[in-house]
């Protein structure tokens, strides 16, 4: 039993590692929280499913398109309603974030508000059977799908140019600006890249869930937890946190009460902010005086 | 100061309109003229809990055909339809609208207990005749009062069936329970467990799955230990279909009795799968299967009206309480006041509506009109409406 809610625990953080290190991802650039950002991991799911089950496209091309389509949102809704706002107040960023989201899950509610949607299976991966552990084709496909992309994600990051790029600006836009990089474009990058990687972990989540409008409210409050666990504003400590809180959800429920599953992720928030506020790989704030 | 007593004329002035226009809206022929009945449909048509709407759908589809056909004594309904959003403050400022602004003559409808519960005391206070036709709460029609009608299966029916169900499999002594920890979920699981406690059967072991949850692995891994002959699953859609995959996926091969609110039909289409729901059992109010013939004309009634509307265990299950009502309305006579309605719907005894397995009664003592379910569940691959394990609805 242990083995297999290990692997269930880590299939599903696996999930929940993609969404906090796309938060985090926009949260590093911008130092914007983006609580809209449940509501966009379906806007890939539900991407696919017009183009899948609407259009009658093939799943990958629709997969790819989906994601490009919200690196595109992405880019818009920094370039459109962001960018203009950035001279105000912070607390703006959280309301327009917020507002988005709301916007997005009514709009999607509109149209299937009323309906639970399946979507079809289609990766029929036969489940590998060792002993009595079962390895499900959706655990396959999941953590090899997020594995990838985390690799090409860290590798990009720490050993290419546009790396050492972002980096940079991530340290002082200040000195990025002077050295001839454009700072505005590059959080329009960074909001396309988070909304494409949450939708994403959208679009694995379609196929072995239903989807309805409501269903991101869930995985923001997963990733919030994740990036609390990690650290806030650590990249690798967004998948770290993840996975450990979707292995903590698979214990909690199976070794104490199956209702813990449920508020692991607010038990977790909670506890580390007041045991370890810069969680497991975040920086201590330090201010000089 | 000079303003003060004009003000004050006018607030009396203003005072005494709105006196009189809750003494209207109290009125017995309130919200009819010689041609129309207006009646007001509330249901959560936005929000987490729209499906449910599709019960409204149904009825006021219903309620349509019954116009077209010309209506009751030359009058037709006039449907104004609110929307609760399955939230109780939602729920009380439509009730209210109907009631004190539309001036409706009686109400129909109701997904949601919780907002059903809320908007009692808006409705009582009005006198209105209010069919309650979806939501399952008992107490919102117990203990009995003037002008409310339970139209559907409350809870304690099918909680009933689902539990007398499950202890039919011969030899069933170990049961466990998956449910959400909600209202909705107790609602058919408390009376499901009281019938089984009264047979001498208690759940070995009650688990939570909460709504939104994606994966069901530490229950279904639980439930392989635990080994029960049957497990009652007072879950919604989604997650039902989420514990019914991981159960296949885990080997867990034993029967599932689910509550009201899922069907069969659907629950194939979600997991695209008949081996995942081969064992999946679910309360049935109806006389037939969700597609089957004796409900085809209903089905074929909503998508007159709602061409687009997917058919679910939802989509009936109004209509049987619209057709007490029509047959009271009839009965009534032309000369119709809420006073009249509200005693012909009291004398609604055994009346059988061609929708529900069981028919509806309801007199002044006890007005949870439907007393029982049926289950249905697959036999042969298809769907079966069943009196009991093994043993079709003939």
């Amino acid at each position: 039993m242990l083995l297999q809610l290990t692997l269930s625990g880590v299939t599903q953080g696996a999930l929940y590692a993609l969404i906090a290190l796309s938060l985090t991802v926009v949260y590093r650039a911008t130092t914007i929280v983006n609580f809209g950002h449940g509501d966009f991991v379906l806007g890939g799911a539900f991407g696919v499913y017009v183009l899948v089950i609407l259009a009658g496209l093939p799943y990958l091309p629709s997969a790819i398109a989906a994601t490009a389509l919200m690196f595109v949102a992405g880019v818009l809704i920094s370039r459109g309603l962001i960018d203009p706002i950035k001279a105000g107040p912070h607390i703006g960023f959280a309301m327009m974030s917020i507002s988005l989201g709301y916007i997005f899950r009514g709009t999607t509610r509109v149209f299937w508000g009323r309906e639970v949607l399946p979507m079809p299976r289609v990766f029929d991966v036969t489940p590998i059977f060792i002993g009595d552990l079962v390895v499900t084709g959706d655990a396959m496909i999941i953590c090899s799908t997020v594995a990838i992309l985390l690799a090409a994600f860290f590798v990009m990051f720490h050993r290419t140019g546009v790396g050492k790029l972002i980096q940079a600006v991530y340290q002082s836009e200040r000195g990025a600006t002077l050295i001839g990089i454009n700072v505005r474009r590059f959080h329009d990058m960074m909001w396309g890249t988070g909304l494409a990687m949450g939708a994403v972990a959208g679009i694995l989540i379609a196929p072995i869930s239903l989807l309805h409008p409501d269903l991101g409210a869930s995985f923001l409050i997963r990733g919030f937890a994740a990036m609390t666990l990690g650290g806030f504003g650590s990249l690798g400590g967004a998948v770290v946190g993840g996975l450990l809180l979707g292995v903590a959800e698979q214990y909690a429920g199976a070794y104490v009460n199956s209702s813990l599953i449920d508020i692991t992720a607010y038990l977790v928030i909670v506890v580390v902010l007041f045991v370890r506020p810069s969680g497991l790989f975040g920086r201590r704030a330090v201010v000089r005086v | 100061m000079k303003r003060t007593p004009k003000l004050a004329t006018a607030l009396a002035a203003f005072a005494g309109v709105a006196m009189l226009a809750g003494v209207a809206a109290a009125g017995e022929t309130t919200g009819l003229t010689d041609t129309t009945i207006k009646v007001g449909v509330m249901g959560p048509f936005s929000g987490n809990a729209s499906s449910y709407s599709k019960a409204q759908i149904g009825l006021m589809a219903y309620y349509k055909s019954i116009n077209d056909e010309g209506g009751v004594h030359g009058r037709k309904f006039e449907l104004i339809q609110e929307d609760t959003a399955c939230e109780p403050s939602k729920g009380i400022a439509a009730a209210k609208k109907l009631v004190e602004q539309d001036q409706v003559f009686m109400l129909h409808g109701n997904s949601c207990s919780g907002v059903a519960m809320a908007v009692k005391p808006v409705i009582l206070e009005s006198g209105a005749p209010w069919i309650v036709a979806h939501a399952v709460n008992p107490n919102i029609s117990m203990p009995p009062t003037a002008n409310i009608f339970h139209g559907v299966p409350a809870g304690q029916a099918y909680g009933e069936s689902m539990g007398r169900f499950v202890l039919s499999k011969p030899g069933t002594k170990n049961v466990v329970m998956v449910e959400h920890s909600n209202d909705w979920a107790r609602s058919y699981a408390d009376p499901a467990r009281d019938y089984m406690k009264e047979h001498g059967v208690e759940p070995s072991m009650v688990l939570a799955l909460e709504r939104g949850q994606t994966d069901s692995t530490a229950q279904v891994l639980k439930i392989k230990q635990q080994n029960p002959d049957f497990v009652i699953a007072s879950l919604y859609e989604a997650e039902t279909v989420v514990l019914l995959r991981d159960m296949k996926k885990y080997g867990v091969d034993v029967p599932v009795m689910g509550a009201a609110g899922t069907d069969l039909e659907n629950t194939l289409a979600r997991t695209g799968d008949l081996d995942t729901v081969k064992n999946y059992y679910v309360p049935h109010a109806f006389i037939d299967t969700v597609q089957g013939p004796k409900l085809q004309k209903w089905n074929d009634m909503i998508h007159k009206y709602y061409p687009d509307e997917t058919i679910t265990g939802f989509s009936a299950v109004s209509i049987g309480s619209g057709v007490a009502v029509v047959e009271a309305l009839r009965n009534a006579g032309p000369d119709l006041t809420r006073s009249k309605l509200i005693a012909e719907l009291d004398k609604i005894h055994d009346f059988d509506t061609g929708v529900f397995a069981a028919p509806i009664t309801w007199t002044a003592e006890d007005r949870h009109g439907v007393k029982s379910s049926a289950v249905a569940g697959f036999v042969d691959g298809k769907p079966t409406v069943l009196d009991s394990w093994n043993k079709p609805m003939l």
